[in-house]
């Protein structure tokens, strides 16, 4: 059917289309919402993310934030986090959420499966030393617990220690008593969450507009 | 000072030889000429006569009129051309036929719009007006949806949301999560893909959340032919641009300066007639007085606006001794509601232009008003609102719950004072259509006046009032759940979403005990179903 929606005079959306695979009127709806965010400046910072009401009842907004700060995700094995970003960047964090359209090859499929899994991963290894430690387990289970005392840290810790058990247990196989488990590896990490349907999981469905993306 | 226009006379020096004198003094000019090289030609000088300024306070109209008759003469004095008497009578005329014409637009103003305003009945204009409106905005909208067929523009859904949220409850998606992973054999019930469900929730937020969206004007489904709400415009065709065009010169050559002189005249009006009914002593009559004038200048205000507004289920209206709650969109909603009857209103005493209003108005009718000290002492307001519901004398009050200006599409929390008197609530519902013009006061986008500026430079207002039955706090009920049973009346009555979000999030932080309630529900799902996880070592 071809490109049949007009472009409206903004050339450089067929720029972002490519690159992150939105369509134009989605480009168009989350641009408005950016220049909502940043109060129409160029760029967007933490402190704008702040001020969502809805995010901040999320106990881990705080690494949600951080993701989009985070140069691993902009897709140009880049390191180390920013402190402002542009449009093209909320975008291309945006797109590791985009629902998978429907003609995907099996590798494809692969491949969006692997992004997706890596974007969470990064998420959750804050020092981006390329394992999630111990440390860094127990404080996204802190987190995601109460901290107003509804929990007590040692039962935190407890839970923490248990599934990291797990973890090991599954990545690892068996182990030797004085063995120390590092941490989880991106690789442990894809062993672990194998066989889980994270395409349903980690995909918001733009509504009214994805009649699009079947036009291909 | 000298009251006098005379012409002053005054004496030149003896001319030169070979000079051609011709002297004449026409209205404080003068002439002279001067020979150059034999050709005489005129030159006027500089010259300002003794013009006395009328003395003593003098009705606006005669003072206008004089003013207006000085300029010219002062204007013609100034200038310095050739042909002076010519052009001087050009100027004159000019002017005469200039002042002629304002004469004839103030008592247009007067005789068309203000006194029909005053006394309550209508000539039939703004109707003519609304219908020619109408029609051209449809026309409008017909051809720019011509021009769009083929492309599919984003349907603004009544639900007015961009993506689809995952629809269970947090237990139930957590129930699914956990299918799909092996039970551990010891231990906590938790593992990172937990985080998946907050990771989503949290993009969801990023992309659409409920509260920031209030809080800048109401997308529309078309575009209504005034610049501000065009984002990119298109060109469709010349009658568009044609009409379009024509509108921006009808709006701010013509309403525009209407308007603001109505406003003018009504506030004038408000203040100098309230405080004369202050003069009076305490009788019917002046509460009668009081109310009449008070209706009058809103009347007079709504027409400087161009609202039309429509009333529905005035059997309900708000009764002396009552509390009249009704949803809060931007500063004009005042004179929307003072439109149909008299309330006492409710506020802080501001300095300035406003503070004068106010002031005015407590003279002649019991306002409530309050000094910025007082209003952190909620006691102290309950009380004096307490006292002013009781006395039945005294007019219904008219509150805002919600405490600051939303965008007329949600009806955001009521505060809970005003349902804590005990008096009976008579709610009403507010919706403009945003077709005609946007109501939405973004206070931290614009200052009141600019506010009022592009209100004035609209389309017209048009909204609907619906007044709702009383309501009574029933027993069992406290403050808060009362507040919300109004709000949600008001929110099914006007078509506005009801949230829960509290209006005060535009400036401020959510609270952090609101916070923790997620997490506390989160935390009691690992930890409660999995007894074995309290043994730590």
């Amino acid at each position: 059917m071809g490109a049949l929606q007009s472009l409206h005079g903004r050339p450089e959306y067929l720029d972002l289309a490519e690159k992150t695979g939105f369509s134009f009127e989605q480009i168009r709806v989350l641009h408005e919402r950016f220049k909502q965010l940043s109060h129409n400046e160029e760029t967007l910072r933490r402190s704008h993310f702040n001020e969502i009401p809805d995010l901040a009842c999320n106990p881990i907004r705080a690494q949600i934030i951080e993701a989009f700060f985070d140069r691993r995700n902009y897709h140009q094995n880049g390191e180390g986090t920013v402190e402002e970003i542009g449009f093209e960047e909320f975008l291309v964090v945006m797109s590791h959420f985009r629902p998978p359209s429907l003609h995907m090859t099996e590798e494809q499929r692969e491949n969006v499966r692997r992004e997706k899994l890596r974007f969470v991963f990064n998420m959750h290894d804050t020092d981006n030393d390329g394992t999630i430690t111990l440390e860094e387990y127990r404080h996204v289970v802190e987190e995601l617990l109460s901290r107003s005392g509804a929990l007590e840290k040692e039962t935190a810790k407890s839970i923490a220690d248990a599934a990291m058990l797990e973890v090991a247990s599954i990545s690892m196989g068996h182990m030797e008593p004085d063995e120390f488990y590092e941490g989880i590896t991106f690789e442990h990490f894809l062993k672990l969450l194998d066989g889980f349907e994270i395409e349903s999981r980690m995909n918001i469905r733009f509504l009214n507009m994805d009649t699009s993306t079947l036009c291909k | 000072m000298s009251c006098e226009k005379n012409r002053t006379s005054i004496s030149l020096p003896e001319p030169r030889q070979g000079d051609a004198v011709d002297l004449s003094v026409h209205r404080g000019t003068l002439l002279t000429s001067r020979s150059t090289g034999g050709a005489v030609g005129r030159t006027s000088v500089n010259f300002v006569p003794q013009v006395g300024l009328p003395c003593g306070p003098l009705p606006p109209f005669p003072l206008l009129r004089v003013v207006l008759q000085e300029v010219p003469r002062t204007w013609t004095e100034v200038s310095q051309g050739s042909k002076g008497v010519e052009r001087e009578r050009e100027m004159e005329d000019f002017w005469t036929g200039a002042l002629w014409a304002l004469k004839i637009w103030l008592y247009l103003i007067v005789c068309l719009i203000m006194f029909p305003a005053m006394f309550g009945f209508s000539l039939g204009i703004s109707e003519t007006y609304m219908t020619i409106l109408f029609k051209t905005l449809e026309w409008a909208t017909v051809k720019i949806q011509k021009a769009n067929t083929e492309e599919r523009t984003l349907n603004a859904s009544t639900s007015n949301s961009l993506i689809q949220r995952g629809g269970g409850s947090m237990e139930k998606e957590f129930e699914e999560l956990r299918l799909t992973r092996p039970k551990p054999p010891v231990g906590g019930d938790f593992t990172l893909s937990d985080s998946f469900y907050f990771t989503r929730r949290g993009i969801e937020s990023i992309i659409e959340d409920e509260v920031t969206q209030r809080f800048t004007s109401e997308e529309l489904v078309s575009w209504n032919l005034l610049t501000r709400t065009n984002n990119d415009f298109q060109y469709i065709s010349l009658r568009l641009t044609l009409v379009y065009g024509l509108g921006i010169f009808v709006r701010y050559c013509i309403l525009a300066p209407l308007r603001i002189t109505l406003a003018c005249i009504g506030l004038s009006w408000l203040v100098i007639g309230t405080s004369t009914v202050g003069l009076l002593p305490n009788s019917r009559i002046k509460s009668w007085l009081s109310e009449w004038v008070h209706v009058m200048c809103y009347r007079i205000c709504a027409r400087g606006l161009s609202a039309t507004i429509h009333y529905h289920n005035r059997e309900n209206k708000p009764q002396k001794g009552g509390i009249c709650v009704a949803n809060h969109t931007s500063p004009i909603d005042i004179v929307i509601l003072c439109n149909d009857g008299c309330y006492a209103m409710v506020g802080q005493i501001h300095g300035g232009l406003m503070g004068v209003i106010q002031r005015a108005m407590v003279r002649s009718c019991p306002h409530v008003w309050f000094e910025r000290a007082e209003m952190k002492d909620r006691h102290l307001v309950t009380n004096r609102l307490k006292d002013h519901v009781n006395d039945k004398r005294k007019l219904p009050i008219l509150i805002f719950p919600e405490g600051t200006c939303v965008n007329n599409t949600s009806v955001m929390m009521f505060k809970k004072g005003s349902f804590e008197i005990g008096a009976t609530i008579y709610p009403v519902a507010i919706k403009y259509d945003p077709k005609f013009g946007d109501a939405f006061w973004n206070s931290s986008k614009y200052s009141m006046v600019s506010y009022l500026l592009r209100m004035m430079t609209s389309w017209a207002l048009v909204c609907n009032v619906w007044y709702l039955p009383a309501m009574y706090q029933q027993a069992g009920e406290d403050a808060v759940q009362f507040a919300n049973r109004v709000k949600s009346a008001i929110a099914h009555q006007g078509g506005l979403v009801d949230l829960q979000w509290d209006g005060g999030l535009k400036r401020a932080k959510v609270k952090e005990a609101f916070k923790e309630q997620q997490q506390k529900k989160y935390s009691s799902m690992v930890v409660g179903d999995d007894s074995s996880s309290s043994n730590s070592d």
